[in-house]
C-alpha cells in the first residue's frame, strides 16, 4: 500500500512537473521515481544495478528492491504495483507466468510472445539482451565421466540422482516436471538450495547434479559440465525488462532508450564475466556494474 | 553593605535558578525516560505484529486455510500506525529515526515485496507459493527487521541511560545549588541580624539610655549622631531636645534662686523691721505712761491724747507681734516627729480655756491622728482656728474638730456655726492682715490664718475654706501623714508633696 501510495505521488510530481510546459526549476525536485525490482541471484543483482545506474544518469530517481524472489512472487509484486520493473527471462515468463506449454522455436518469437502476453495485461518488454540465461542441469566433469553422461537423458540411467536446484524447480516444467515428462526421469530427489549455495554443494558432494543458469560464472572455467538437452526442455532465456507500460508511453525514448543500449551490450560472454566478477572475485555487483557502464565510453 | 547585599541577591537568584532548572530537568529527564520506554513498547509491538503477519501467512500457505490470514490481515491495519507512533516517539533522536525509518521501509518491503506477493500466489496455486517459501526471502527479511528492531532497542537503551545519567548530574547539580542556596541564606540571615544590631538595634539603645539618664537629671547627656541616616536623625533630635532642656532647667533654677533670695531678703526685712521698732515703740509706750503718772494734774484736756498715743502703740506693738509671728511661723527649722493632734488640740484648748469659758462654746474633738510634723506650730494653727472659731460666733459657739486619712493624706476639719462669709472671700482671707470686718466689730490684726497658711504649706499641705454667710464655716487642710519629705522641691502645692 505504502510503496503503491509513493509511486503515485511520484508520478504526480513527474506530471506536475512536466505538464505545465515550462517547470524547467522544478526538474530537480519533480525526478520521477521508478521502483526496479530483481530476482534473488548474482545475475539479477547485477543487471538490476545496470538499470538502476543507466536510468539515475538520465535523470530519473531509482529506488532498487533487489532480493524479491523467484518470477511467481515477483509478478505478483509487479501486478500489485509495488513494483514499476525488473527483468524477466522470456522463457520462465512464458511458462511459469503466462503459463504456455508451447516451447517457441527461436529466441526472437520467445521474446515476441512474452511481451505480447505482458502487453495484454498493462505492461510491456523493452529489448531483450543478447545472451541467453537457459536452465540447465551442471555436473562435476568426474561425475559425469564416471557415468558416462553426456546429455540429460543419460541421467534416466541413474539410480537415485539426487538435483539440488531452487525450490521452485520442484514444481516447473522447466524443472522437475519437465525431467519426467520430457525425458522421463522418475528415481530422482530434488533438493531445495539457495541458487548461491549450488556449486558449493555441489562439490561438497551434497547433490550429483545441480540446477544452473547458462550465465553462470562457475561455467566460465572448465570446471562443471553442463548437460545438453536434445528435446529442448529448456527455453530460450533472454532476458528483457517487464515495465509498466504507461511509463513508456510516457516517458518514450527517454526511458527505454539507454536500457535497450545496456541491453544490446549484455552477451553472454559479457555477463558470464560479470556473474564470476561477483560470484568467484567477490566484488560488490553495484562495482562491476559500474564498470561495464564505464567501459562503453 | 549595598555591594555585598547585591551579590548576595545575585548568587541567590543564581542557586534558585539552577534548582528551578535542575527540577526541570529532572521532569523533562523523566519525561524522556518515559518517552523511551514507550519507544520501546511501541517498537515491541510493531516487531510483534510483523511477527504475527509472518506466521499467519507461512500458516496460510501450509494450510491454504483463509482463517489462518487474520493475523495478516489486521497487521496490515495497524502497522503503518505502529510505525508512525514509533517514529513520532524517536522524533528528537536522529539516529533512532533513520532506524525506524530504514525498519519501516524493511517492514513495507516484507509485506509489498514478500507476503503480499506470497499470498496472492498462495490463491492463485497454493503449491507453487509452498515451493518458494522454504528458500524465499521472506525469512531473511524477517530476520534482517528483526535485528534491525534489535539495534533500535539496543541504542534506545543507551539514549535512556545517557538521559538518566545527564539528569542525575541535573539533579545533583540542583541538590547542590539548593545547600548552596540554603547555606547562603543562612549567611545572609545572621548577617542581617547582627547587621541589625550593630547598626539599628545599638543606636536605640544609646538614645533609650540617654534618655534614662537625662529623666534622672544628668542635663549633659549627649549621643553621637554617627550616621546619616534616620537613626541619626534621632540622635540629632535627641540632642536638640537635650540642648534646649538644659537651658530651660538652667533658666528655671536661676529664676528660683533669685525668687528665694529675695523672698529670705523680704523676709528678713520684715524680721528686722518688727524688731527693731518694738525698741522705740516700747520707749514711746514708756513715755505716755510716764506723763500720765508723772504729769496727770498738769494735763487737763491732753489727756486724751495722751491716751491715744497709748492706743496707737499697743495697737502697733500688737500688729508688730503679729508680724513678727508671720514671719516667724515662716522660718526657723520644722521638727519631723511623730504628733499625736489630739494631744495639741487639748493644748489649744486649754490655752482657749477663757474665751471658751465665757463664750460657752460646745467644743467637740473627734478621733484624730498621729502624723510627723512639728507639734508646736501645729498647735498654733489649731490655735488659730479653733480662737476664730469662737470669735466669729452670733450666738454660743459650737465648734467641731475632726480629720480623716485617705492614704497618705490626713485631711482636718475645724466646723463652727458661726457667721461665714461670702464663698468670694474664701481665698483672700489667707492674705496677711486681710480683714472682711472692722476691729471694733472683731478685734485682732488679720494675721492668724495667713499664719496658719504658711505652716500648713511649710508641712507640705494646703488649707481651704468653705463657707456662706449665716451657715458658719469649714476650714480643712492636709498634712502628709509621714511628715515633709526632707529632699522635696519647694512645694507651693503641700497636697502633691505626700
Amino acid at each position: 500500500v505504502r510503496a503503491r501510495v509513493v509511486i503515485v505521488a511520484a508520478l504526480a510530481a513527474a506530471l506536475a512537473g512536466c505538464g505545465g510546459g515550462d517547470g524547467g526549476g522544478k526538474k530537480d525536485a519533480a525526478k520521477p521515481v521508478i521502483t526496479l525490482g530483481t530476482k534473488n541471484f548474482t545475475e539479477q543483482y547485477i543487471v538490476g544495478e545496470l538499470y538502476k545506474q543507466t536510468l539515475e544518469k538520465s535523470g530519473f530517481t531509482v529506488k532498487l528492491k533487489s532480493d524479491i524472489g523467484s518470477s511467481e512472487i515477483i509478478d505478483q509484486a509487479l501486478t500489485a504495483g509495488s513494483l514499476d520493473m525488473y527483468p524477466e527471462y522470456t522463457g520462465v515468463l512464458l511458462s511459469e507466468i503466462a503459463g504456455q506449454r508451447k516451447r517457441p522455436a527461436t529466441a526472437p518469437a520467445a521474446y515476441e510472445a512474452a511481451k505480447r502476453f505482458e502487453e495484454e495485461r498493462g505492461f510491456t518488454m523493452l529489448r531483450m539482451t543478447p545472451f541467453t540465461n537457459s536452465n540447465a542441469l551442471g555436473v562435476k566433469p568426474a561425475f559425469a565421466r564416471r557415468n558416462g553422461l553426456r546429455t540429460i537423458a543419460d541421467l534416466k540411467r541413474l539410480k537415485g540422482v539426487v538435483i539440488g536446484a531452487p525450490p521452485e524447480f520442484q514444481t516447473r516444467f522447466e524443472g522437475a516436471v519437465g525431467l519426467r515428462q520430457v525425458y522421463g526421469i522418475r528415481d530422482m530427489v530434488v533438493k531445495p538450495l539457495p541458487p548461491a549455495d549450488r556449486y558449493k554443494t555441489l562439490d561438497q558432494g551434497g547433490v550429483n547434479v545441480i540446477a544452473v543458469f547458462t550465465t553462470d560464472g562457475q561455467l566460465a572455467r572448465g570446471k562443471y559440465v553442463v548437460l545438453k538437452d536434445p528435446r529442448n526442455l529448456f527455453a530460450f532465456q533472454n532476458l528483457a525488462p517487464v515495465i509498466r507500460r504507461d511509463l513508456v508511453r510516457k516517458y518514450g525514448a527517454r526511458l527505454s532508450g539507454p536500457i535497450d543500449r545496456v541491453s544490446a551490450r549484455l552477451t553472454t560472454k559479457a555477463m558470464q564475466a560479470m556473474n564470476a566478477a561477483v560470484d568467484l572475485g567477490g566484488q560488490k555487483p553495484a562495482a562491476v556494474a559500474a564498470r561495464f557502464l564505464r567501459s562503453a565510453r | 553593605m549595598a555591594f555585598v547585599g547585591g551579590v548576595m541577591a545575585l548568587l541567590l537568584g543564581a542557586a534558585f535558578v539552577l534548582l528551578v532548572m535542575a527540577v526541570f530537568g529532572q521532569r523533562d529527564a523523566g519525561r524522556l525516560a518515559l518517552r523511551s520506554q514507550e519507544a520501546i513498547t511501541a517498537g515491541q509491538e510493531l516487531e510483534k505484529t510483523v511477527l504475527s503477519m509472518d506466521s499467519g501467512v507461512r500458516g496460510y500457505v501450509a494450510s491454504g486455510r483463509e482463517r489462518f490470514l487474520d493475523p495478516w490481515q489486521s497487521g496490515l491495519k495497524t502497522y503503518p500506525g505502529q510505525v508512525r507512533k514509533l517514529a513520532g516517539l524517536v522524533a528528537d533522536e536522529p539516529e533512532q529515526q533513520a532506524q525506524v525509518r530504514r525498519i519501516a521501509e524493511q517492514a513495507d518491503d516484507y509485506v509489498n515485496l514478500w507476503a503480499r506477493p506470497l499470498v496472492a500466489l498462495a490463491r492463485d496455486r497454493l503449491s507453487v507459493a509452498r515451493s518458494v517459501i522454504a528458500t524465499g526471502t521472506g525469512r531473511d527479511r524477517l530476520d534482517q527487521i528483526r535485528s534491525g528492531f534489535q539495534t533500535l532497542f539496543t541504542q534506545e537503551h543507551a539514549v535512556a541511560r545517557m538521559r538518566e545519567q545527564r539528569a542525575e548530574r541535573g539533579s545533583s547539580r540542583g541538590v547542590a545549588a539548593g545547600w548552596g542556596g540554603l547555606i547562603l541564606v543562612a549567611v545572609l540571615a545572621v548577617g542581617f541580624a547582627f547587621y541589625l544590631r550593630r547598626s539599628v538595634v545599638s543606636p536605640v539603645l544609646t538614645v533609650s539610655e540617654a534618655s534614662r539618664r537625662l529623666a534622672e537629671g544628668d542635663m549633659s547627656v549627649r549621643v553621637p549622631p554617627v550616621r546619616d541616616d534616620e537613626l541619626g536623625d534621632l540622635a540629632r533630635a535627641f540632642n536638640t531636645m537635650a540642648d534646649s532642656l538644659e537651658v530651660s532647667q538652667a533658666e528655671l533654677g536661676e529664676r528660683s534662686r533669685e525668687l528665694e533670695r529675695s523672698n529670705r531678703e523680704l523676709e528678713q526685712f520684715a524680721s528686722v523691721t518688727s524688731h527693731d521698732l518694738q525698741a522705740p515703740l516700747a520707749t514711746i509706750s514708756m513715755y505716755a505712761q510716764l506723763l500720765e503718772q508723772r504729769h496727770a494734774n498738769d494735763l487737763n484736756g491732753g489727756r486724751q491724747l495722751v491716751d491715744g498715743i497709748n492706743a496707737a502703740t499697743v495697737k502697733a506693738r500688737s500688729l508688730i507681734r503679729d508680724l513678727l509671728e508671720y514671719s516667724r511661723a515662716g522660718r526657723g527649722d520644722l521638727l519631723n516627729e511623730p504628733v499625736d493632734i489630739r494631744a495639741v488640740v487639748e493644748e489649744a484648748l486649754e490655752m482657749l480655756a477663757a474665751p471658751v469659758e465665757q463664750s460657752g462654746a460646745d467644743v467637740n474633738v473627734e478621733e484624730l491622728p498621729v502624723i510627723l510634723g512639728d507639734p508646736r506650730k501645729l498647735r498654733q494653727v489649731f490655735l488659730n482656728l479653733i480662737g476664730n472659731a469662737l470669735k466669729f460666733a452670733e450666738t454660743s459657739p459650737s465648734v467641731r474638730v475632726s480629720a480623716e486619712v485617705q492614704g497618705s493624706t490626713a485631711i482636718f476639719a475645724v466646723t463652727d456655726n458661726g457667721i461665714g462669709m461670702e464663698p468670694e472671700h474664701a481665698e483672700r482671707i489667707f492674705q496677711p492682715f486681710h480683714r472682711l470686718h472692722s476691729e471694733d466689730e472683731y478685734p485682732g490684726s488679720g494675721i492668724g490664718l495667713a499664719v496658719c497658711e504658711r505652716i500648713v504649706e511649710q508641712h507640705g499641705g494646703r488649707i481651704w475654706a468653705q463657707s456662706a454667710p449665716g451657715e458658719g464655716s469649714v476650714f480643712r487642710f492636709t498634712l502628709p501623714v509621714a511628715g515633709r519629705r526632707r529632699l522635696a522641691a519647694t512645694s507651693f502645692d503641700g497636697g502633691a508633696a505626700g
